[in-house]
């Protein structure tokens, strides 16, 4: 295993695509760093260019202005060879090629380093099967690639990153099309790579929950310009609030993800219960609409503090009461008597 | 483990179909219109006892020949329509459906009909040969190119088909308005060309067809291992470090050579090129070209050798068609391979 270490550097970079002639930039004066053993995470809206800077960082495409630094070397002085063995990438296509298995899929991440016919050696198996053991997959190497699941065929995809051997892998939306479970272990998987072996991983996500509360860092791009650092960081300095002009959805500063704005409805207050049943009843009551407001409340609710056959006491206005066994119940009945 | 069985199954496979293209290749010496015992045969081949003049003529001058382009045919029309289905990452390519060899008739068409006169030193001479097979050649390439120039742009399976059903169809039309303005005794040595088959090949044109052909088969060997990336595509491809322009350059040479130098001399065969590498998938359930290659090279053979055996309708005074005979036996597998993956993912 090479014991490489990458830092990128970034430096005045802009992005975009040649249209005829004409450069049409998406971005302009990026200027980010990555080191080695970090695991950073781009975040953007749709649109806005994640792909577009990726595709400049693994060389795919050129970039219009500014440079690429690895390990102070420019990115273009990469021979197309060299730069096989340094940076590794998965795209956002899901590969569906018949009658592939999952070890041909990975032997393939040895073609930087094998002979004119490929043929592999001890090594090169050895390499191979680790990179299975790795990501979870043993078991799984005579298996056909399309025929397992998307989470494993990602971690496939994955391992054959290992098995290219780089010390930097870049990765567009590994997460998307999987399930809540494999995006949390996929992203493990990284932190792990990251950890124990010093490589530096670079992947665009729109999953923020997991991204914030598992990497080193954020890029974070927005409309204007591109910020970095430390997704606490982001979070107190109020970047994530400008990444949409929506009035529909908004960046929630405690909890650390996006919310849906609601109609508001009115407040509420809550009495009695603590713990587990309080916090998910104010969920609920949220839900629909109702803010938390002790002082004055429009919706005064009554909860004895009882784990079993919890029955929730309501007033509102000081007038209305009624009673509910249930949460459904409660925000059903809540709707209904606060629409009009 | 499981990795060591498989390995030993691959192994027994060839060997299987090594022994299936010997017997084919003597079966297809041995049947013709007229029945000629086994043992005149082998006598005849190897020179030795005493056979007729005739006979032997039957035989070393027209069956041989014959088997030997029937196993060329199959091979080089594997072999390209493997590559094709690789580079395009489409399952349905080949030489005849997306107009290749539509592309060296037009090549011929051009040379036959266009300039006649350079070439009244006749298509059964060697210069004649070689004459004929480059400019099928260049008329491949040409198809090709414009078929990967539209492919940079539309990345649908079907579309790309259909533009090479199109181009083949334009290199068609170009050839009948060619034949429209020709004077008769250019027509007559184009028509001779057209009505090509396996058995149309001299002793003479196969010194040029089976240098051609291994040139092609040679070049396909050292894209080993840049068609196994491409198969993930191009951007992954150039990730692991492929140089994708001169990859692409060797494909297309080793394609436009094969394809064009079959149709130079056979005409136009349908289906073996999308048909054959998909039975090799099949048998041995790989997308690893050191293993593909092989397997459509024999298989290739095999099929050839044995439409060929068909179209001498054993027993019968005429041969049919070996188009017919090849479309016949391909399309039943093309159906196959659409019914199996009607939401056209890849190779």
């Amino acid at each position: 295993m090479s014991n490489q270490k990458v830092n990128i550097t970034v430096r005045n970079l802009s992005v975009g695509y040649k249209k005829g002639k004409k450069m049409v930039a998406i971005k302009e004066g990026i200027n980010v760093n990555a080191y080695a053993g970090e695991l950073i995470a781009l975040i953007g809206s749709n649109g806005i260019g994640k792909s577009t800077l990726l595709r400049t960082l693994t060389g795919f495409q050129k970039a219009l202005g500014g440079e690429i630094l690895l390990n102070d070397r420019n990115l273009n002085s990469f021979p197309i060879k060299e730069l096989a063995r340094v940076l590794s990438f998965v795209s956002t296509e899901a590969i569906r090629v018949q009658n592939l298995r999952v070890w041909e899929l990975l032997s393939m991440g040895r073609y930087p380093y094998t002979n004119l016919i490929g043929t592999l050696t001890e090594e090169d198996n050895s390499i191979i099967k680790r990179a299975i053991q790795q990501v979870g997959l043993s078991g799984y190497e005579d298996r056909m690639i399309d025929q397992i699941s998307d989470g494993e065929r990602q971690r496939a995809m994955i391992a054959r990153t290992l098995v290219q051997d780089t010390p930097l892998i870049i990765l567009d939306e590994p997460t998307a099309f999987l399930d809540i479970r494999n995006k949390y272990e996929i992203i493990h998987l990284l932190h792990e790579f990251v950890r124990n072996e010093n490589k530096t991983v670079l992947f665009s996500t729109h999953d923020l929950n997991i991204s914030t509360s598992e990497v080193d860092k954020i890029w974070l791009m927005l409309d204007d310009k591109v910020v970095e650092g430390a997704p606490e960081d982001l979070i107190l300095a109020g970047n994530f609030d400008e990444m949409f002009h929506s009035d529909k959805v908004y960046f929630n500063g405690e909890s650390g993800d996006f919310k849906l704005r609601k109609n508001r409805l009115g407040s509420y207050g809550l009495k009695g219960a603590e713990g587990k049943i309080a916090t998910w009843t104010g969920r609920a009551l949220m839900r629909i609409g109702l803010v938390c407001d002790e002082s004055n409340p429009l919706v005064m609710i009554n909860l004895p503090n009882v784990a079993i056959n919890p029955v929730w006491k309501v007033v509102i206005n000081s007038v209305e009461k009624f009673e509910c066994t249930s949460l459904y119940e409660l925000t059903a009945e809540l709707s209904e008597r606060l629409k009009g | 483990m499981l990795k060591n069985r498989l390995v030993t199954r691959d192994f027994m496979l060839f060997g299987m179909l090594l022994l299936l293209t010997i017997l084919l290749f003597i079966l297809d010496i041995f049947f013709g219109s007229l029945l000629i015992p086994f043992k005149t045969i082998l006598q005849a081949l190897s020179g030795t006892g005493n056979v007729s003049p005739e006979i032997k003529s039957i035989i070393i001058d027209f069956r041989l020949p014959k088997a030997i382009t029937a196993v060329m045919a199959g091979m080089a029309l594997s072999i390209s329509g493997l590559q094709m289905q690789t580079i395009f990452r489409n399952p349905l390519a080949g030489p005849y459906v997306l107009g290749i060899s539509a592309g060296a008739s037009l090549g011929v068409a051009i040379l036959v009909l266009g300039f006649s006169s350079v070439f009244t030193l006749g298509l059964f001479t060697i210069s004649g040969s070689w004459a004929l097979v480059i400019v099928a050649w260049l008329g491949s390439a040409l198809v090709l190119f414009l078929i990967l120039a539209v492919s940079v742009r539309i990345k649908d399976i079907l579309t790309i088909l259909i533009l090479g059903m199109l181009f083949g169809s334009a290199a068609s039309s170009i050839v009948n308005i060619l034949q429209y303005f020709s004077n008769e005794s250019m027509l007559k040595s184009f028509i001779i060309w057209t009505m090509g088959s396996l058995g149309s090949v001299t002793t003479s044109q196969l010194n040029v067809l089976i240098p051609s052909v291994l040139v092609g088969l040679i070049l396909s060997f050292f894209s080993v291992k840049s068609l196994d990336v491409m198969l993930l595509g191009e951007q992954y491809a150039k990730s692991m470090g492929l140089r994708i322009r001169n990859a692409r350059f060797l494909v297309f040479t080793s394609t436009s050579i094969l394809a064009g130098s079959i149709t130079a001399f056979c005409g136009p065969i349908g289906f073996i090129g999308i048909a054959v590498p998909h039975i090799g998938r099949l048998l041995f359930k790989t997308a690893r070209h050191k293993i593909l290659i092989p397997s459509s090279l024999l298989l290739g053979s095999i099929v050839m050798l044995f439409s060929d055996i068909v179209s001498q309708m054993p027993g019968y005074e005429s041969t049919l068609p070996i188009n017919s005979v090849t479309a016949l036996v391909g399309i039943p597998v093309i159906i196959w391979i659409i019914l199996k993956n009607r939401k056209f993912s890849s190779v």
